[in-house]
């Protein structure tokens, strides 16, 4: 059987990669470019499945209504850099990078560098059971993350960004401040370094996951009922923390693919409300403008939280955003 | 920087953190969790072994009806392979994963593995030895005791060693440095580098013939002919653009260049360099393998499937292999090498 992602990774490594990379005498790079080729078809991929299966539900069963859809445009547009375009590349290139230079550190001090197959050893030979512990490791790092990232005022300064949006759509997965985004890979390259992930080798259960992830953000009004809320994150229970009360310090449900760490650190909200979302203190321009301005926005509010840090006691309730 | 003794630390680390005994298969290697797969190999004709380097595993292919027969999941990312000095166990380098895994090479059952930094390319070397693995991920040069696996000599050279040759008489190991246009000789007699030389960009393939060093140039159209002595460029010859890979024929009457680029193999005369016939090859060809009925078994990089080619007549027939598959072992070649030797089988870019 044809393996889509590979037939297409092919295509654009034989076609598009190698000739540019010929060009630019950085042929020594052809196999690891190979990665970066597989990153932007999963990516692809990915934004195509949840585009037909997130669309008609959308259509179908929204949670709102909206009499334009401009700034939805934005999100798109969020979405293509991240799943596609230069971000993997950037992050593909740091990331090998950094692991290269920790990698190299622990073998010359006598250290082979970890992996979760030599922490837990009867994974070993089973690499889909594998993948699903590193998927609960990763989830579980994602929930701490993401709570940090509303505690502490400067980093939710550039996190609000994805709060801001009043049009919540499953594009919205992707709508994020340059910024936040860099300390999201940070976080996940540490971790990855910890327990030696290679995603490449598992496509279908990464485009499931990341599937699972945008269309939490969908606006449909869909809820997995009593017992699929509490095994999957469903788009209800995500868009409760996009709810207006939920922006800011006090959030809730911030699991991104398993709702347990909400259930294990009371953080959880399983009521059947399907709210509006946004962020009422974010500056309009997070909200509402293109994505340029969005960045430039939450530098801003990054640096206006800096000064009220300064001014203001610690403990303040909301700082961050600039009034 | 020397470092006797490593690898026996690294193990014994391990060990406490996995709680795993030790047995079995390359000098140090825990057993294999479960064998994936029934243990026979193929049929009469015997079985390719084919290394994965993206689906993280081995496909067990059977010769005499190019019908895969089962994959066997290694850990990250495995590349390539060497026999073990007695030929009984196929050595496979899992790069990132950090191991060494042991396979039978008549049926490819999983025998175990060990932990080994980054082993990208490897070969023993043709008195049985030494076995030199080049990390290209992290840029050194490992030298080991084969009867131990135990580390005698690091080379740090930078960058990205990728493929190696051996002096058919083992006092040198030549490795090509992919990121820095270079090769280096390390001479394993006294455990120094003997010289580096600037050869050209992003070498990868290097075979011993004629007693000189072939080098194919992935950034040139070229591969180049090397002094030994000192890795002076003697001669250029013009193949095709991405040059990769530099196979000699068993009887060393044929060398085969794998072009990355242009998507072609070339047949050169073993004597003169001089080009014979050109075949098309789409799909990043890479690594070659001789069947004993003449064919080439040629893995396809980016298309996840192999090639069985005809050279007299060209004729490809494509066999179905897990993703991105890069090394290929075929069990006739133990044939190969209880009649002439380990040189017999070519370098380290099978």
């Amino acid at each position: 059987m044809i393996d889509p992602f590979m037939a297409l990774a092919g295509r654009l490594q034989t076609g598009i990669v190698l000739p540019l990379l010929y060009r630019l005498d950085l042929m020594q790079w052809e196999d690891i470019a190979f990665g970066w080729s597989l990153f932007a078809v999963y990516g692809l991929f990915q934004v195509l499945i949840t585009w037909s299966i997130a669309m008609p539900l959308e259509a179908l069963w929204p949670a709102e209504r909206w009499a334009g859809r401009r700034v939805v445009l934005t999100d798109m547009l969020y979405t293509l850099i991240a799943r596609v375009g230069l971000l993997p590349l950037v992050t593909f290139v740091l990331f090998y990078q950094v692991q290269v230079q920790v990698d190299g550190f622990l073998v010359d001090h006598g250290w082979i560098p970890p992996m979760l197959e030599r922490l837990i050893p009867p994974l070993f030979g089973h690499p889909v059971l594998t993948f699903f512990a590193y998927a609960v490791i990763l989830d579980f790092a994602d929930y701490w993350r993401h709570r940090i990232s509303h505690i502490i005022p400067s980093w939710y300064a550039l996190h609000a960004l994805h709060h801001a949006q009043r049009q919540m759509t499953f594009w919205s997965d992707d709508r994020n401040h340059l910024l936040d985004d860099l300390i999201s890979a940070l976080w996940f390259g540490l971790i990855a370094l910890l327990i030696g992930i290679s995603p490449f080798q598992f496509p279908i259960l990464v485009l499931l996951l990341r599937f699972i992830e945008s269309l939490s953000h969908a606006n449909t009004r869909i809820s997995f009922g009593w017992l699929g809320e509490r095994l999957i994150v469903s788009p209800r229970f995500h868009r409760a923390h996009h709810a207006l009360p939920a922006a800011g310090r006090e959030s809730c449900n911030y699991g991104a693919v398993f709702p347990w760490w909400d259930m294990l650190f009371g953080t959880a909200d399983f009521s059947p409300v399907f709210g509006a979302t946004g962020d009422a203190e974010a500056p309009e321009a997070l909200a509402t403008g293109g994505y340029l301005a969005q960045q430039s926005a939450g530098v801003k509010s990054l640096v206006a939280s800096f000064r009220r840090a300064r001014k203001e006691p610690a403990g303040s309730s909301r700082a961050g955003i600039p009034g | 920087m020397t470092q006797h003794g490593n690898l026996s630390m690294l193990g014994r680390r391990t060990l406490l953190a996995g709680g795993l005994a030790m047995a079995g298969g390359v000098p140090g290697t825990r057993p294999a969790a479960a064998d994936t797969g029934p243990a026979e190999g193929g049929g009469k004709g015997g079985i390719a072994i084919v290394m994965n380097s993206v689906s993280a595993s081995v496909s067990i292919i059977d010769m005499a009806t190019q019908k895969p027969l089962r994959e066997v999941p290694l850990l990250r990312e495995p590349h390539h392979w060497t026999l073990s000095p007695d030929a009984t166990e196929l050595w496979v380098g899992d790069a990132a994963g950090n191991a060494l895994f042991a396979l039978s090479p008549t049926t490819g059952r999983l025998l175990g593995h060990r932990l080994l930094s980054d082993p990208y390319q490897l070969w023993v070397s043709p008195d049985g030895q030494r076995l030199v693995v080049n990390a290209l991920r992290l840029d050194h040069i490992d030298v080991y005791d084969t009867a131990t696996v135990s580390l005698i000599h690091r080379f740090h050279e930078s960058s990205m060693p990728s493929h190696l040759a051996y002096a058919p008489d083992s006092s040198m190991v030549y490795s090509t440095l992919q990121g820095s246009e270079s090769v280096v000789a390390i001479d394993l007699v006294n455990d120094k580098v003997a010289w580096r030389a600037r050869v050209g960009p992003a070498p990868a393939g290097i075979v011993w013939h004629r007693d000189r060093l072939l080098v194919a140039l992935m950034n040139a159209d070229d591969v180049v002919m090397l002094d030994p002595v000192d890795g002076s460029v003697i001669r250029r010859v013009h193949t095709g653009r991405g040059a990769h890979i530099i196979m000699v024929s068993p009887d060393r009457r044929l060398l085969y260049v794998g072009n990355r680029m242009a998507g072609t193999i070339d047949a050169l005369d073993g004597e003169t360099l001089l080009p014979v016939l050109r075949y098309t090859l789409t799909g990043g060809p890479d690594c070659i393998a001789f069947a004993p009925d003449g064919k080439l078994w040629i893995t396809r990089r980016f298309a996840d499937s192999l090639a069985v080619m005809d050279p007299a007549s060209g004729d490809l027939a494509l066999v179905p292999t897990g993703r991105s598959p890069h090394g290929i072992f075929l069990s006739p070649m133990l044939d190969l090498l209880a009649e002439n030797g380990r040189v017999a089988l070519g370098t380290a870019s099978l």
